[in-house]
């Protein structure tokens, strides 16, 4: 199969983990992490992670976009064995599949907002990529900004450059780890307002580790995490 | 908020390519230049020093070839030493063109009041000069200046002959047995060059009076040059070729415009091979710098990359970028030393183009720009592609959790062995633009081991300083943690302040030693004089007037001849493959001398010594590191033309000489017979047992010029200080290429530091935090750097020495005596002046307010 072919049938989950463990750190640092985590995640569900910090939801995030490998454990995202996948193809596979939000924006400081959101199409290959980018800073509502530097912008505005990069390749999933975390309440709001509309009208799935117990809850189903193990899944719809 | 956008899906497989990369690194320079100024600085500088030291050859070498004719005072130039051409030389050189006659010899000059000086006589004809002109002070037609008038030949003299006997123009001098008057300062001589380095000023005068001065003895130590004016100058090649058919026996060494100071242009090719390695040495010492810019850099750039790489860039596309933007970074260092380097050329042309003594045409090289600009290229990629290849591997989890001190790794395979073909290729190209590839190959593995000794040292120390029990002093404890603590100092500070040491070293032991050579004291068994041309009828007479005059001093006399090798078994001269240190034997003529006995100051090696009363077949004893180079053994037949003549023998044994005895010696010593019927004189020394006084020399100069005044004296310490004049100049020229290398260094190491403050910020404002003052944090660093400084102290000295002893030793043949006093001195002020520099630039940071910095942590 091509690395970055999506085959995703009526029934294939965007995301499958099936015993998932991992453990970071070296020697007596070492922590188990995750232990034996198992999840489906059907295409076009929102899934918020919740729980206490140290839980792994963050890691389990990281996973779920090919940013670790487990040390033992599949893990298939959009129909794609990312085990199976080399560094670069995962990187190819993650430019095309996976829109990552961060905490703390991380933006490219030396381009425009344009630019930053135009990279990932770039780096895909899209011959149109300046052009989807505008439109995509024009879906959230940045239009007027796209010639500003990351500096010039306020951090509302920098997670909606964010929010455009990394829907702009039309991924299959978005994961978003603390969105708001670096944004005051108002602000805050806006851009998850912004990120499930923008979830509602394209056909993806989006999976988003919080602390707030509110968020969490516009999501289809909340897991929740202790100590490296699913404690519980709540479904909300 | 907008309405919900569709696009179409993305290409399933674009192709992004080298496009892409530019334009991303692009982008990323926007960053603008800071943390790669001294990245841009260590390569402008070492690619200037190489540009410059290229041009500036070139300009010389281009300047010779242009002025050929005029150096060589004619487009084809014929030597015979001891003897004139035959008439049917002269003829046939005569029917070639416009001929000049020229003789140089070594001469005493006498004032009226006794006093003497050592001249450089060169006698000449109504035809010269062929090519240039001839300027006096005062201006005169030189027949006029140089005709028998009221019974004394003119003369024109090298201003320094004036001011020594302070004549003046119209004085009275003899030379020889004839009478001469100055009539003028000679201030410019068109082919002065050619006659390479003189012992004594230049004295003008016409053949006839050279004749007159009854100088021109059988065997007299005379150079007649035989210059043409071809009609075309293509005709020269026929000209030599057909001189050498005609006059197969003529020994005459030959000379083409095309190739008129060949020692002169070896010397500036090899010179500029010296400076051009110490262009390489500032280089591969700012590579230092250029790998720590990087490595800060891309530890700034930590997040962008995990960025990029979380929205779709390969490791390689991560890495492909920020090896083009460093290039790039690169190419402004190229631009600017490439330009400094060209300029210079010019500006010496301009400032001190009247004072240069070699034609010299300033031009762009093109030739010698692309060859810094590859060295500046391969630099900058040789030392950026370790630290970039690491940003492979960055991961993007860097961007979920914080690492304060990200683990280093080594960069994956394929970018290390970039790294070793890029510096192969540094390596090949250093040898194949070298004049003498062994140096060039000894410099390369110098480099590589220096830098391997000291990476090792610094990882010794570290791992020493990890090992140490905790001591129970805070700043101590501080000062011995910052040594091993991830993102060290030490390797950086260890590498540029310790090749700075090292190279501070060995010039200082070059100079030293070189200094010591010809300005101390003589050795006690040098002699005082050499006297030349002694007629060989006279050397009873000689020898019993120096043993009156000079009671306590020893005499030793040799016969003299001159003679050039023209064959070695069976092999023409100028078709073997001598190794370059034994080229110069073949070069031109050599002192050759016959014996019973071996010679003093002589060692026989291999073989034996002919017997005293042998009167066989000629046989010849060699000088065995010449004969080595030369690829000659005992039992090979060798040629040499003595006189006009050529005479065989065969090699009989090999000694090894001491050259810096001073005493006689020859690297050809012949059986006792080999030259009978050759006419020739004899040389000797006159040695006082520990040195001779001022008062003792002048004596005996005086009364031996003023009963033979056909006898050349050399005072040795007057030779000695003729060429330490020029020695001196050379380490002045060595010194300041050095002194690029030294800015190089400090440059890096000011970079090092400035790079090592932005890590301690971090740790200065958690210490502040916990109570810390800024005097015991300064104290740790003092302690750190004091440290650090004095392990690099120790390897300094000890590289720099070991450099020092081999360069004196190998290269230069000269004893060594180790100087390690200066050496220890000079490398702990550098060390202490780096440690004030690196404390003053650490006080400010330390003054940082905690909350500014806490904040983003």
């Amino acid at each position: 199969m091509d690395d970055t072919s999506v085959a995703m049938g009526p029934y294939m989950p965007a995301v499958l983990l099936a015993g998932v463990n991992l453990s970071l750190g070296e020697g007596a640092a070492r922590v188990h992490i995750l232990k034996n985590v198992s999840l489906n995640i059907g295409r076009g569900e929102a899934v918020g992670l919740v729980g206490p910090s140290g839980s792994g939801k963050s890691t389990l995030l990281m996973v779920m976009a090919g940013l670790e490998r487990p040390d033992k454990g599949q893990v298939m995202v959009a129909g794609q064995d990312i085990g199976t996948l080399d560094e670069d193809a995962l990187a190819r596979f993650r430019g095309r599949q996976i829109g990552i939000v961060f905490q703390s924006f991380h933006l490219i400081p030396t381009m425009t907002a344009l630019e930053n959101v135009a990279v990932p199409l770039e780096l895909a290959g899209a011959p149109d990529a300046f052009v989807r980018a505008r439109i995509e800073l024009e879906a959230v509502g940045l239009a007027e900004r796209i010639a500003h530097y990351p500096a010039q912008l306020s951090g509302g505005e920098q997670q909606r450059v964010a929010l455009a990069r990394a829907l702009a390749p039309g991924p299959a999933i978005l994961v978003a780890d603390e969105p708001t975390g670096n944004l005051d309440e108002t602000t805050g709001g806006e851009i998850i307002d912004l990120m499930f509309t923008r979830f509602a009208a394209q056909d993806m799935t989006l999976v988003l580790v919080t602390h707030d117990a509110p968020l969490a809850r516009r999501c289809d189903r909340v897991i929740r995490l202790r100590s490296g193990h699913i404690e519980e899944e709540i479904t909300t719809a | 908020m907008n309405a919900p956008i569709t696009l179409p899906m993305l290409p399933t497989r674009g192709k992004p390519g080298v496009v892409l990369t530019f334009r991303l690194a692009l982008r990323e320079l926007r960053g603008g230049l800071r943390g790669f100024y001294v990245f841009i600085a260590c390569i402008a500088l070492g690619v200037a020093a190489i540009a410059a030291v290229g041009s500036f050859a070139s300009g010389l070498a281009e300047g010779l070839a242009r002025e050929g004719g005029v150096v060589l005072g004619g487009d084809v130039a014929f030597v015979l030493i001891q003897r004139e051409a035959s008439t049917a030389e002269r003829a046939f050189l005569a029917s070639r063109g416009a001929l000049s006659t020229v003789a140089t010899m070594r001469a005493m000059v006498r004032t009226a009041d006794g006093r003497t000086a050592l001249v450089e006589v060169k006698a000449i004809d109504r035809a010269y000069p062929l090519y240039g002109t001839v300027v006096t002070e005062p201006a005169a037609d030189l027949a006029e200046l140089l005709a028998l008038r009221d019974g004394a030949f003119g003369v024109a003299a090298d201003p320094a002959l004036l001011t020594r006997l302070d004549l003046r123009p119209g004085a009275r001098l003899t030379i020889g047995s004839a009478a001469i008057e100055l009539r003028a300062a000679l201030v410019g001589e068109p082919d002065k060059l050619a006659g390479g380095i003189g012992f004594g000023p230049r004295l003008l005068m016409s053949e006839d009076a050279l004749r007159a001065t009854g100088l021109l003895q059988p065997g007299s130590l005379v150079r007649w040059l035989y210059r043409l004016r071809l009609p075309t100058s293509s005709t020269a090649v026929q000209t030599i070729d057909a001189a050498k058919v005609q006059f197969p026996d003529a020994g005459w060494e030959i000379r083409s415009r095309n190739n008129a100071a060949p020692q002169l242009e070896r010397n500036v090719e090899r010179f500029s091979q010296y400076l051009t390695l110490v262009g390489l040495a500032a280089l591969l010492v700012g590579g230092i710098g250029v790998a720590n810019s990087a490595k800060h850099f891309l530890d700034r750039k930590r997040d962008v990359i995990a960025t990029m790489k979380s929205i779709g860039a390969t490791g390689s596309r991560v890495v492909a970028v920020y090896f083009v933007e460093v290039l790039m970074l690169a190419s402004l260092g190229i631009i600017v030393g490439l330009a400094a380097g060209a300029a210079l050329p010019f500006c010496v042309a301009a400032f001190f183009g009247t004072i240069i003594p070699l034609p010299f045409a300033p031009a762009l090289y093109p030739g010698q720009l692309a060859l810094a600009l590859t060295y500046g290229a391969l630099t900058a990629a040789t030392f950026t592609l370790w630290p970039l290849g690491r940003a492979h591997d960055v991961p993007v989890s860097a961007l979920f959790r914080d690492e304060v001190a990200p683990q280093r790794r080594l960069p994956p395979p394929r970018y290390i062995a970039a790294v070793a073909i890029i510096a192969t290729a540094f390596a090949v190209t250093a040898v194949a633009a070298a004049v003498d590839r062994k140096i060039a190959i000894i410099f390369i593995v110098a480099a590589v081991m220096v830098f391997g000794i000291l990476r090792g040292i610094a990882s010794l120390v570290m791992v020493a300083a990890s090992r140490v029990p905790r001591p129970r002093t805070t700043i101590l404890r501080l000062a011995i943690s910052n040594i091993f603590r991830p993102g060290a100092l030490t390797p950086t500070v260890m590498m540029s302040l310790g090749l700075g040491l090292a190279l501070l070293v060995t010039v200082l032991e070059i100079d030293t030693n070189l200094s010591r050579q010809f300005t101390a004291a003589l050795p006690e068994r040098a002699p005082s004089f050499y006297f030349v041309d002694i007629p060989s009828n006279a050397v009873d007479q000689f020898d019993a007037f120096v043993r009156q005059e000079a009671p306590r001093a020893k005499l030793e006399r040799v016969p003299m001849l001159r003679g050039r090798i023209i064959g070695a078994r069976g092999v023409p001269a100028e078709e073997l493959k001598p190794k370059p240190e034994a080229a110069w034997v073949l070069q031109s003529d050599r002192g050759i001398t016959y014996t019973s006995e071996i010679p003093a100051g002589s060692r026989l090696v291999v073989g034996n010594w002919w017997a005293p009363d042998y009167s066989g077949p000629p046989l010849v004893s060699f000088e065995k590191h010449i004969a080595d180079g030369l690829g000659l053994t005992i039992g090979d037949e060798i040629t040499v033309n003595v006189l006009g003549r050529n005479f065989s023998a065969r090699i009989a044994n090999l000694r090894t000489v001491d050259w810096n005895s001073l005493g006689i010696n020859f690297v050809l010593v012949f059986s006792p017979a080999a030259f009978n019927g050759a006419p020739h004189t004899e040389i000797a020394t006159v040695t006082y047992p520990g040195g001779g006084t001022t008062s003792e020399e002048t004596a005996l100069l005086k009364a031996v010029t003023d009963v033979f005044p056909g006898v050349t004296a050399v005072r040795v310490k007057d030779a000695l200080d003729t060429v330490a004049g020029i020695v001196m100049n050379l380490v002045l020229a060595v010194r300041a290429a050095s002194s690029i290398t030294l800015v190089a260094a400090v440059m890096v190491l000011g970079g090092a530091l400035a790079a090592g403050h932005q890590h301690r910020v971090y740790d200065a404002v958690i210490l502040k935090t916990l109570g810390a003052t800024r005097l015991q944090l300064m104290a740790a660093y003092a302690l750190e750097y004091l440290l650090l400084g004095l392990v690099t102290i120790v390897f300094g000295v000890a590289a720099g020495s070991i450099a020092g002893w081999r360069i004196v030793v190998d290269l230069m043949t000269l004893p060594f005596r180790w100087q390690g006093g200066p050496a220890i001195v000079a490398a702990v002020i550098a060390v202490v002046i780096t440690m004030i520099f690196g404390l003053m630039g650490t006080w400010p940071v330390l003054g940082r307010k905690p909350a500014a910095v806490l904040r983003n942590l």
